[in-house]
């Protein structure tokens, strides 16, 4: 549940308080960018991503009836946004193989950082977009569920799978580090 | 039951992430001691999560992030005053203010509703206590107002007096200030009069014949009439004004009259209440109304009023009538002005009397006229120059005094002779002046002094009829063969007494020739002339028409006369061939040989001294041959020539027609006859309507119009529906157009 203070901000957000609203991109816009890097791996985009989202869920704030429902949705279209800029951005980040053809395995950091990389884009979308709001929010797994419109419990899945997909995918860089 | 070692991947994450439970992680733990892959799983897990952790560090936004999402938000969304739309905007998202909006609308609706119905939102009794109770208010103002003005009038008299009596004063000064001040004093009389006339009305409401005792009353004595079953009239039938209403009325009908009498009279001037009917009422007000009666003779002794009054009667005879009013008008000390008749064509009269008699026995003399005869029309009115009269009679006073100052000028003696002339040419203007007023006045006093009645009267059967005109007319038709022969024989019946007002000769491109001739001819020779035209040809048609036209009036008359005015008569003659067939016959025969037969027919047609009017043969792609032939013969001749058919093959369908024409005189042996036969032969047995391809080309037509049907169908469907369409989508565009902008607000 959420708290009556949060909940309050969010009503009068919804019925176009203009402070209330900046209070919740001050308090909301970290996990919303987490979202959007999620899905585009790429910080300027995402930045924009959600700076367009905020403005789109100002002007369509009226259509939220409960307030209760208000940050997921707000993350909703968020990453409806970062998909759209995704789409619209024709270059496909460069799938795991090529890099290797291009170029050999080594065990130096940019490498490693690259394969990175390469590993995240080929992980699901909500899995990268899990991920994210882990690392750079700390959030606990029912906060995340809450903001992916996630079922209780199933973060957990979700996550053990994308970091044992990303273990394989990197077990050669990982066994030269050890 | 899924064991630690299937689900590993979940739980080291989950670990990592510090998500477990206290039991999960013995378990968790208990299990990688145990399981080596796991164990090496683990490891690699913690490498990963920390090499993520780096790379997710380096990824993070900066400290400064929030604040440019905030700048960017602000930026491309302008804080915007709080415009009233915004606000209304705003407003109509509360649920509660939503509802309130749709009442209101629905309210408005009711209203509009009852405007366009008529149906007043506040019932007809509402206003009139609202306006009886406003009335006495707003007279009470008015006295206010007029008395506050009569004072300032009388204080700019004082200080007028003042300045003319001023020694610095120049002679020409002195006389415009002397005239200023003359003005001033009229204008003070009046106001002084109209302020005393008005004081008398306004206590009058408080006299009313209902009894109230003051204005605050009026409503409530108002209440108690409707208790009591009667009909109060409405405001708007007693006026603006009731009280004034009444007194005019009271005083132009009672005259001066015992107070006895206005008892029984006020209520029923004001048509409101019945004394007969109620006991209770009728005490409450017989008390009042005799407390008012002693203001109105006094109210009556300032009045100025001219009677008159104008009777339209209709008598049976005009000097008895005469006789009889001037009896009446000298029993009524009154006597006759002037009197004038007029004799009519049809031996009636008509004419006017005026009489003038005294204004007090004006009723009585109206009904004393009415018996002498039937009552057209009455009208009385009373005309009310009391202000008019003073006003003339103080200006009057003003001019005299005038008149005074100016001979005692002229006595002075100025040197001046210029000033001389001056005072001269004034008081000739006075006394001019004062001659018009004394003039009026001395008119007034004489139409005030006698009534005026005016009396119509016209003699029963005015408009009857002087004299009749027989008028007729007669139209005939005649047909002949030689058209100019006719024309001319009948234009040679011109004489004295039969005169020809118009003769016509038609010849058209094809040469038909008609004829239309136009004659007049005196009584006595019609007769003869229209038997005489009638011979020269066949005629198909006659007809007479009589009028008989009322002169010098209207309606019957017994004793009028009645004489026979000219006869009219037109004639067309045309040529027999134009003359339609009395009878029309169709019929068909049916024979194997037509060309020969057609022939045939022309033979027989010819023996009975008929015509052919016309032929015609055809032959059709089946081999079946059709000749058409018209024939004309004369009636005596139809039946002979009919039989005579039989011999030509199978006489088929036959059908007769008649014209019988009613009221015409007509020659029936020798009228036209007209048949028109066709002969026919059977032609190939097998029609070419069957067989494959006529069946084929037949279907194939046949499809196509089922087709050109349904597009027609279709066409019309979509006409249809096309404008409920278009009205939808307009109206969905204008809903998303809307959504759209509020959306961008």
């Amino acid at each position: 549940m959420m708290d009556a203070n949060d909940r309050e901000v969010y009503r009068a957000a919804i019925h176009g308080d203009r402070d209330a609203f900046e209070m919740i991109i001050r308090t909301n816009s970290r996990a919303l960018f987490a979202i959007a890097y999620g899905i585009l791996q790429n910080r300027e985009e995402a930045e924009d991503a959600v700076q367009d989202a905020l403005v789109k869920a100002w002007k369509s704030r009226w259509r939220v009836r409960d307030p209760e429902k208000f940050p997921a949705w707000l993350s909703m279209i968020a990453r409806h946004r970062a998909r759209d800029v995704f789409r619209k951005r024709r270059t496909v980040p460069l799938s795991e193989k090529m890099i290797e053809q291009i170029e050999p395995e080594t065990a130096d950091t940019s490498g490693l950082d690259r394969q990175l990389h390469s590993a995240l884009a080929a992980l699901p979308e909500l899995h990268r977009s899990a991920l994210a709001l882990r690392y750079f929010e700390e959030l606990d797994y029912q906060s995340i569920e809450k903001l992916l419109g996630l079922s209780n419990g199933a973060l957990r899945g979700i996550l053990g799978r994308g970091l044992a997909s990303m273990r394989k995918q990197l077990k050669p860089a990982l066994a030269s580090l050890e | 039951m899924a064991t630690i070692h299937d689900e590993i991947d979940n739980y080291l994450a989950a670990d990592l992430h510090d998500e477990l439970s206290e039991e999960e992680r013995s378990a968790l733990h208990m299990h990688l001691v145990e399981c080596a892959t796991c164990r090496r799983a683990h490891q690699e897990n913690k490498i990963m999560n920390k090499i993520l952790e780096e790379k997710f560090a380096a990824e993070k936004p900066d400290t400064a992030f929030e604040q440019r999402m905030l700048a960017g938000f602000r930026n491309r969304i302008p804080q915007r005053g709080a415009g009233v739309a915004k606000f209304i905007v705003d407003l109509l998202r509360l649920r509660s203010a939503q509802i309130t909006a749709v009442a209101a609308v629905l309210l408005a609706l009711v209203q509009v509703g009852r405007m366009i119905t008529g149906e007043g939102a506040t019932s007809p009794r509402h206003r009139k206590t609202f306006e009886l109770a406003q009335a006495p208010v707003t007279r009470d103002q008015e006295y206010e107002t007029r008395s506050a003005e009569y004072k300032a009038a009388l204080a700019e008299l004082e200080n007028l007096n003042k300045q003319v009596d001023a020694p610095a004063l120049s002679s020409d000064a002195k006389k415009e200030k002397i005239n200023e001040r003359d003005e001033k004093i009229a204008d003070v009389k009046n106001r002084e009069r109209e302020l005393q006339a008005f004081a008398s009305a306004k206590v009058a409401p408080t006299k009313m014949p209902q009894g109230g005792s003051a204005p605050e009353d009026a409503s409530p004595t108002n209440e108690r009439t409707i208790v009591a079953g009667l009909n109060i009239p409405t405001a708007e039938e007693v006026g603006q004004n009731p009280a004034d209403t009444y007194r005019r009325d009271e005083v132009t009908r009672l005259g001066v009259r015992a107070p006895t009498d206005r008892i029984q009279r006020i209520p029923s001037a004001q048509g409101s209440t019945a004394p007969e009917t109620g006991n209770e009422p009728l005490a409450v007000m017989a008390a009042p109304a005799s407390k008012t009666s002693p203001t109105v003779p006094a109210a009556l002794a300032n009045r100025k009023l001219i009677r008159n009054a104008s009777v339209d009667l209709e008598i049976v005879s005009f000097d008895d009538a005469v006789q009889k009013i001037t009896a009446f008008t000298n029993e009524e000390r009154g006597y006759v002005a002037t009197t004038s008749s007029e004799k009519q064509e049809n031996g009636k009269l008509k004419g006017e009397i005026v009489v003038k008699v005294l204004p007090e026995n004006l009723d009585r003399f109206l009904q004393k006229i009415r018996r002498l005869g039937e009552l057209k029309n009455q009208t009385l009115g009373t005309e009310d120059i009391t202000k008019a009269y003073f006003d003339s009679e103080s200006r009057l006073k003003n001019a005299r005094v005038m008149e005074q100052r100016l001979i005692d000028m002229l006595k002075k003696k100025s040197d001046d002779i210029n000033d001389l002339l001056q005072v001269e040419k004034e008081l000739g203007r006075v006394r001019e002046e004062i001659e018009k007023m004394q003039g009026d006045l001395k008119f007034w006093d004489s139409q005030v002094q006698f009534a005026t009645v005016t009396i119509s009267l016209a003699e029963k059967d005015m408009e009857e009829a002087a004299k009749f005109l027989l008028k007729e007319r007669a139209q005939l038709a005649l047909y002949s063969p030689e058209v100019e022969k006719v024309y001319n024989d009948i234009k040679a019946l011109a004489s004295l007494k039969v005169q020809i007002t118009n003769a016509q000769l038609d010849r058209d491109s094809s040469g038909r020739v008609s004829a239309r001739i136009s004659m007049l001819i005196v009584p006595e020779e019609s007769d003869g002339v229209i038997g005489k035209v009638k011979a020269m040809g066949r005629v198909e048609n006659f007809q007479m028409q009589t009028e008989r036209v009322a002169q010098g009036g209207e309606g019957m008359s017994e004793n009028a006369k009645t004489k026979r005015d000219k006869v009219e008569l037109n004639i067309t003659i045309s040529r027999d061939e134009q003359e339609q067939a009395f009878q029309q016959t169709n019929l068909r025969i049916r024979t194997s040989s037509v060309d020969e037969k057609a022939k045939g027919l022309r033979s027989l047609a010819e023996k009975q001294s008929g015509r052919v009017r016309s032929s015609s043969f055809s032959r059709d792609p089946d081999g079946r041959e059709f000749a058409n032939v018209t024939l004309r013969v004369p009636m005596k001749n139809y039946s002979a020539l009919m039989q005579s058919l039989d011999s030509l093959g199978k006489v088929e369908n036959v059908s007769v027609q008649r014209q019988d024409r009613t009221g015409a005189q007509i020659d029936e042996a020798n009228a036209p006859a007209d048949l028109s036969i066709q002969v026919y032969s059977q032609g190939n047995i097998v029609s070419s309507n069957a067989g494959l391809f006529a069946t084929l080309r037949r279907t194939i037509a046949q499809s196509a119009a089922a087709i050109m049907w349904s597009l027609r169908m279709i066409g019309v469907a979509i006409a249809f529906l096309a404008p409920w369409v278009m009205a939808l989508v307009a109206v969905i565009w204008v809903t998303r157009r809307i959504v759209r902008a509020r959306r961008q607000k």
